[in-house]
């Protein structure tokens, strides 16, 4: 009785991860998204960022299925004005404070600009973390963001406090506890993660890397990057049902050495229009060296998550170089 | 009828399904070992889903969209057949895609051409429009303050001061800005301008002159930039490679950094060589409006010049000093220049000298 299941019957898919995504691929809708944005004189900047995340997105697969990008150039749009207009406001003050007359004013803005942009940095975090994850799905199933303005705020300005007492020492701890509350309140439809690392490891894997870099001249410091991308990856785990996995890569020094040397004489020798190249390049190199260990099911994900489509500081999150995804 | 994978929206369980591709709609016949059932996409209501491959995905409906995806089998072919023209398989993208190499090649090469242009040509250009239209009262407390940040890197003469201010004031002059002079010490030749009106002489240069008819000469030089914003336009000139360059590597924190450090050594670029021959000229101009003999400024080069060590000459992007005096001995014969003394700029001379 061995054949009586039907021939529809799907295998049960495995959780591998892949990113397909190929240079000339991403070059050729970036020439499309430049030419716009000269065109429109960079209004088109919104748009082009969506087509982007649609082709990276398409192009990794889970279990054989590829995620979903869904915001619009529209949303994005409305979320780059809104973000444009706040880091207008900042700089207004920055420039207004180097230009006047006298010397307490220009502290002053200053130190306005400096904890403007500092207050803005976790405002910018939960504004995109609701509105990338609210828009990615796979298989119709989106992700989400749980987290609170709240919460991220505490987090952010109490682990900076003693990150600026210890004289930057703490920074190791902060990094950790700011993933731990980014990460926490991630979802993927029922399926929850977290961020298990520590930062006192994640303190000594720089102290290694600092010291064993300067001792080889330099040359380790791409196993020291190996090792902190590593612990990043390696530390994200995913509870669905009761049951745990969580993420494992497995990228070596050798393959980060390879992917960074590579990666910066194809931005010298085309004079940066290699850039989709070095994008592709190091998804794969990260993607494609990262699976996921344990009893995740890829197809007993529910949905879970509401949508939301405010794109506010998906772009203030950009201007401030915060990668977090 | 396709094979495919039929998903719900609800949940990531993938169900084995029969796609048929009808005029006016997509049927859809899913099967699962508990349930089956049917569904009809219509068209409009189909998601447009570019950088499909071997496996096309197509997403329908309202939150949380159905989805299918099919492997090859000729799907995507016989999609852009039945719905030719449908919106949701329009493309620029996958238009441009298909293009292969020669047309990336081709477009890459264009894209390269227009940014070099641009950024090196347009919007250096743009942003020395932009500040030519700067109100006249924020390029003076501009100009006010990184004066003020620079005097304090100087030593100021405050006799000599006074008394180049008062020679100035015994000059005619025609300036959108008032113009204010501060002599320092200083062993280098040299004076610069700065925005509104701000004018730093070094006492080296004064203590060179042997005629007033230099100073004036220099003054209506340094006068001329004032007047032409050339130190406002050299200035939005450099910033704008930071803003360009902060904004293509995503970076606008970095301007800030560079802003707040280079404030204060902005006043010390280089004009074009334009610039410097305009301004020539107006030192020229200033000789002739009040009557003195234009040689002055012919003299004033040839002070610049003595101070110049010979191997500068081969490096220097400047001007040569040679090529300035030809120019200016030119402009001297083409125009008729009347002189008369000038009794309040000489006793003011004669002050400053006396020092
Ligand atoms: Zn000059």
């Amino acid at each position: 009785m061995e054949q009586t299941s039907t021939v529809l019957e799907t295998p049960v898919s495995t959780p591998t991860l892949a990113f397909r995504g190929k240079g000339s691929e991403l070059f050729s809708i970036q020439i499309v998204n430049i030419v716009l944005m000269l065109v429109t004189l960079g209004l088109y900047y919104p748009w082009a960022k969506a087509k982007n995340l649609q082709y990276v997105y398409r192009k990794t697969e889970l279990a054989g299925s590829p995620f979903t990008f869904h915001g619009t150039g529209k949303e994005m749009f409305i979320g780059f004005i809104k973000g444009l207009g706040i880091i207008a406001v900042l700089y207004g003050v920055l420039f207004f404070g180097v230009f006047s007359h006298d010397l307490t004013i220009y502290a002053v803005c200053v130190l306005a600009f400096f904890a403007g942009v500092s207050a803005l940095i976790p405002v910018a975090i939960h504004g995109m973390m609701r509105y990338r994850t609210s828009r990615t799905s796979w298989r119709g199933i989106h992700m989400g963001y749980r987290g609170t303005l709240g919460s991220i705020f505490k987090v952010y300005f109490v682990n900076l406090l003693l990150t600026i007492l210890t004289l930057g020492v703490y920074g190791a701890w902060f990094t950790v506890n700011l993933r731990k509350e980014v990460i926490g309140n991630l979802r993927f439809g029922n399926a929850r993660f977290s961020f298990e690392g520590d930062g006192g490891d994640l303190f000594l894997l720089h102290l290694k890397g600092y010291f064993l870099t300067l001792f080889t001249l330099g040359i380790y410091v791409f196993w020291y990057a190996k090792d902190i991308i590593n612990f990043y990856i390696d530390n994200v785990f995913i509870e669905q049902d009761g049951k745990y996995s969580r993420l494992d890569s497995s990228l070596t020094g050798a393959q980060y050495l390879k992917l960074a040397l590579g990666n910066m004489f194809i931005m010298v020798f085309t004079l940066g229009l290699g850039y989709s190249w070095v994008i592709t390049r190091t998804l794969s190199a990260i993607i494609n060296n990262c699976e996921i260990l344990g009893e995740f099911n890829p197809d007993e994900l529910v949905q879970t998550e509401e949508e939301y489509k405010n794109a506010t500081f998906e772009d203030v999150a950009d201007m401030l170089d915060i990668g977090i995804v | 009828m396709f094979e495919g994978k039929f998903y719900n929206g609800r949940t990531s369980k993938g169900m084995p399904a029969f796609i048929t591709l009808e005029p006016n709609h997509i049927h859809i016949v899913w099967q699962t070992d508990a349930e089956s059932g049917t569904e009809v996409w219509l068209l409009p209501d189909i998601h447009q889903l570019e950088f499909n491959d071997a496996t096309t995905v197509l997403e329908y409906g309202k939150f949380p969209r159905q989805s299918i995806a099919v492997f090859e089998q000729g799907f995507r072919q016989a999609l852009e057949q039945q719905y030719r023209g449908a919106k949701f398989l329009s493309s620029k993208y996958n238009s441009f895609l298909k293009t292969g190499v020669k047309g990336l090649v081709l477009g890459g090469l264009c894209l390269l051409t227009v940014a070099v242009v641009l950024f090196f040509w347009g919007v250096p250009a743009l942003a020395e429009k932009a500040a030519a239209h700067f109100p006249e009262d924020y390029e003076h407390a501009m100009g006010e303050s990184l004066y003020n940040r620079v005097l304090e890197g100087y030593t100021v003469d405050s006799a000599k001061t006074v008394a180049l201010q008062a020679y100035l004031d015994a000059l005619q002059v025609q300036s959108d800005f008032p113009i204010r002079v501060t002599v320092v010490e200083n062993e280098v030749v040299n004076a610069f301008a700065m925005p509104g009106g701000f004018i730093l002489v070094h006492d080296a240069i004064l203590d060179k002159m042997e005629h007033h008819e230099e100073l004036a000469g220099l003054l209506g030089h340094e006068i001329g930039h004032v007047q032409m914003r050339h130190s406002t336009k050299a200035m939005a000139r450099s910033l704008s490679h930071y803003m360009l360059l902060s904004v293509l590597f995503g970076d606008a924190s970095g301007i800030s950094a560079v802003i707040i450090d280079n404030a204060s050594s902005l006043y010390s670029l280089e004009y074009s060589r334009k610039a410097e021959t305009d301004s020539d000229k107006a030192g020229l101009r200033l000789l002739a409006q009040n009557r003195l003999d234009p040689k002055g400024m012919v003299w004033l080069m040839e002070r610049l010049n003595s101070d110049e060590p010979e191997f500068l000459k081969f490096v220097s992007t400047h001007p040569r000093t040679d090529d300035r005096i030809t120019a200016l001995n030119a402009h001297i014969k083409e125009n008729k220049y009347k002189t008369a003394p000038n009794p309040a700029l000489e006793a003011a001379w004669a002050e400053l000298k006396g020092e």
